[in-house]
């Protein structure tokens, strides 16, 4: 009985043992392929082949390895390069702050325009009247430091936005001007980014002239609409009898700001149709209760290959409702739309949302806005085009 | 009867023995597999779990043996607002997540400035990883990555099939096979080109003079150049043509030399165009045939340590006035013999700039199949000037034109063996450059 005892024991034991051994190796046997599978396709941590490939370039690579936010803005810009679309894209934060400044239409700033060299300096170019130009800066200037901060050299157009910031907040600047070393302490002011300009010229019919009010708009910015009213009643008192609005190399900007400006233009419609993935269509009428002169007055519209997105909004809107010709060359033919999303640390990625048709469901992507006058050459012929076109309508008056 | 009863009580205790037994069994294989599952968890104790992120990173640890991978600083913050601004917003369909990875590390890696630190896609990795054997061919250019992101060919080799196709160099690949290059590099699309000797492969091409992109077909082959070329020109001149840097290159260099050196030439030209380059150790060889003791190359690593290696005094070619030809196809192991006699001043160098490649590469596979390449060294001339940044500029410019080449004629080679024999400097456009 003691040695059946003892028999049943050891066999519970080996048995025990045994099932104890089976169920660790089961686990160990079904374990690396789930490991593998949540290693490549996500799961808990989607970029441990990033974490991954990054370890062996901190440990191996020969040169200075970048800092984790031009690491994550690197990895940011490779992955919107796999969409294969140049308008998805991403700023860092300081040519973001460029960007919202040129679309806002007004910044804090010093007043000047820069630009760089084939050296990679920055060439300073004051306005006149300005707060740089007060100060004493001249035009030719190289931009060497901003508050004591030396730029880098090369220096990119970014390292001057340090320039701009609080109006009323002083900024130094030190420049190279021949070969010599200058500083000014210049006061920030409030500086405007003109989109319209206008004057007034003559359009001839038979043998009589015309005034005529010749409205340009640069870009569509959020000042856009209240500078084109400006423009308009300045105009209206000097009499003209018809309007040319210049699209031409007008590369864009705010959907809003377009609607507005073709709600000046056109009596009510629809200026442009949102088509965006798995929703309904968006209209974008023009606002109402609008009136102005613009909309009963004989127009012509002058564009060309560098009239681009909200520019062909409201060229596509004239051009719909035969409110007015198109005078010059085929449009650039961008249908797309992008909405801009502000990141945490103020860089910005711009996403294409959405594809517009104009109201006559007309796609513009790649083939752009045929005008009614075709007009190559320089500018200055294709504006005379452009009031000869006005003429007939100006006789009819 | 009390039999059967003991029986049957035995019968009922046996049964419920072996089914407590059992039991207990299965307790305990839950147990097993319990503790399995912890102990699974590298660097997980049966008291405390791992964090899902720390089993993933540390797994790549044990299957790389890499000891030292610090916890990553990076959460990812940015990159992930970003690819869920895409997902709810892009017009378009989504590439996968594993393209967004690949794309993502491109760009990654391209913010180290440095265009021969790749990242292979695992698709070509694969290609590469299957051609240990040798057996796969090019089509004899080399290709070289603009800062637009576009692949041109920077040259093609005398002979091989994207010479005789009619390749030029400046031309851009737009597709191989029909397959678009856009987002590739250099190292992936060589990889696309490649394949069995004797069988096809369709490039699509543009050229800076055509308005359209248009296709060529070759065939994959294997050129056999020979190693060395020799001869006299016009009787005085010796001339020396090294087409690469494989291992027997200094040997059957040396014994053309002392061939050539028997006949008293008055110079010696060196002909190190279209020379991609090769092995290190043949490098310093072939410098030793015509450099006394000094200065050859200076190694410097990623640990930050730096090798240099010297000349001995024992060259059958260190008097001889010597003239060395490159142009941009001359790369890598070329650049170092034509930078180090440069520096030293053992000769003179006329033609075009060299290719600027000057540093190591070392391949890592990632867990994804993927292949990681690392410049690990940079190269120095004996004067410290980096090879991999410029290239090597000659003393006296001079440039082959596709005319030139179409034919036949050779203004490089021209000025080489004027210089020679009478000291006249070659004409403009040259302009010394030092």
């Amino acid at each position: 009985m003691r040695a059946t005892k003892i028999a049943v024991g050891a066999a519970l034991l080996a048995w025990s043992g045994l099932m104890f051994a089976a169920g660790y190796v089961a686990r160990w046997a079904t374990s690396p392929i789930e490991v593998r599978v949540e290693r490549i396709y996500g799961g808990s941590n989607p970029h441990a082949l990033l974490d991954e490939a990054w370890a062996y370039v901190e440990q191996h690579f020969v040169g200075v390895v970048p800092s984790d936010t031009v690491r994550e803005y690197g990895a940011i810009r490779g992955a919107l390069a796999t969409l294969n679309d140049p308008y998805t894209t991403f700023s860092e934060p300081l040519s973001r702050s460029i960007e919202r400044d040129h679309m806002r239409g007004e910044f804090g700033g010093i007043g000047v325009q820069f630009s760089l060299n084939d050296k990679g300096q920055i060439i300073l170019k004051p306005r006149p009247d300005g707060p740089a130009a007060q100060a004493g800066v001249q035009e030719g200037d190289i931009l060497i430091a901003i508050n004591g901060q030396q730029l880098p050299s090369p220096a990119r157009l970014e390292d001057a936005a340090a320039l701009r910031g609080e109006e009323g907040k002083p900024v130094t600047i030190e420049v190279l001007r021949r070969g010599q070393r200058l500083r000014f302490t210049i006061i920030r002011a409030r500086i405007e980014l003109a989109s319209v300009e206008h004057r007034l010229v003559t359009a001839t019919v038979g043998n009589a002239t015309a005034p005529v009010g010749y409205i340009a708009l640069r870009a569509f910015t959020e000042r856009t609409d209240e500078e084109l009213q400006r423009a308009i009643e300045a105009l209206e008192a000097r009499a003209v009898q018809g309007y040319v609005l210049d699209l031409r190399d007008n590369s864009g900007g705010l959907l809003s700001s377009a609607v507005d400006v073709a709600s000046r233009l056109v009596t009510e419609t629809v200026v442009a149709i949102e088509q965006r993935r798995g929703q309904a269509e968006i209209l974008h009428r023009t606002r109402s209760g609008i009136t102005s002169p613009t909309q009963r007055k004989p127009l012509v519209v002058l564009v060309n290959q560098h009239t681009a997105s909200a520019a062909e909004i409201v060229a596509a809107a004239v051009q719909a409702q035969r409110r007015g010709l198109l005078v010059g060359q085929r449009t650039f033919g961008k249908g797309s739309v992008q909405l801009v999303f502000e990141l945490r640390d103020g860089s910005a990625v711009r996403v294409t949302a959405a594809r517009w048709l104009t109201s006559a469901r007309q796609a513009l992507d790649g083939n752009g806005l045929t005008p009614d006058v075709l007009v190559e050459g320089d500018a200055e012929a294709q504006l005379r085009a452009a009031l000869n076109a006005l003429a007939p309508s100006l006789a009819a008056r | 009867m009390e039999d059967a009863q003991t029986r049957m009580s035995n019968a009922i205790r046996n049964t419920a023995l072996s089914l407590l037994g059992m039991f207990i069994g299965a307790i305990i294989f839950v147990m097993g597999l319990t503790v399995g599952m912890v102990l699974s968890r590298p660097g997980a104790t049966l008291f405390g779990s791992a964090s899902p992120f720390a089993f993933s990173t540390l797994t790549s640890d044990t299957r790389h043996g890499s000891t030292t991978q610090p916890e990553s600083p990076l959460d990812y913050a940015l990159i992930e607002d970003v690819l869920s601004r895409l997902r709810e917003q892009w017009y378009g369909e989504l590439p996968s997540r594993e393209k967004l990875t690949d794309g993502a590390i491109k760009g990654m890696v391209s913010a180290l400035g440095d265009p021969y630190t790749q990242y292979v896609e695992p698709r070509f990795a694969k290609i590469l990883n299957e051609d240990i054997s040798g057996t796969f061919e090019g089509i004899g250019a080399t290709l070289k990555q603009t800062p637009g992101g576009s692949i041109q060919i920077v040259r093609t080799l005398p002979g091989t099939p994207a010479e005789k196709a009619g390749i030029l160099p400046g031309d851009i690949i737009e597709a191989v096979d029909g397959q678009s290059v856009m987002g590739l590099n250099t190292t992936e699309v060589a990889a696309m080109v490649r394949g069995p000797r004797g069988t096809q492969v369709r490039l699509t091409l543009r050229r800076a003079d055509q308005p359209k992109p248009f296709d060529v077909v070759l065939t994959r082959a294997r050129i056999t150049i020979p190693l060395v070329e020799s001869r006299m020109i016009d009787g005085e001149i010796a001339y020396l043509r090294l087409f690469d840097f494989s291992q027997p290159a200094s040997r059957q260099l040396e014994r053309d030399l002392r061939e050539l050196l028997s006949k008293k030439p008055k110079g010696l030209i060196l002909d190190l165009r279209d020379n991609p380059g090769g092995l290190l150790s043949q490098a310093r060889e072939v410098g030793d045939l015509f450099l006394d003791a000094g200065v050859f190359i200076i190694e410097r690593d990623y640990k930050g340590n730096e090798k240099v290696s010297r000349t001995t005094n024992r060259g059958i070619g260190q008097d001889i006035p010597l003239v060395v030809l490159v142009n941009g196809g001359s790369a890598s192991a070329s650049e170092i013999v034509a930078g180090a006699i440069q520096d030293r001043q053992r000769g003179t160098l006329i033609g075009e700039r060299t290719f600027g490649k000057g540093s190591v590469q070392s391949p890592q596979t990632l867990s994804n199949g993927a292949q990681l390449r690392i410049t690990i060294e940079r190269w120095f001339t004996p004067n410290n000037r980096s090879i991999q940044d410029e290239g090597v500029v000659p003393d006296f410019i001079v440039v082959n034109t596709p005319d030139d080449q179409q034919k036949k004629r050779d203004p490089q080679l021209d000025a080489a063996v004027e210089y020679l024999k009478t000291g006249k400097a070659p004409e403009a456009p040259s302009t010394p450059s030092r």
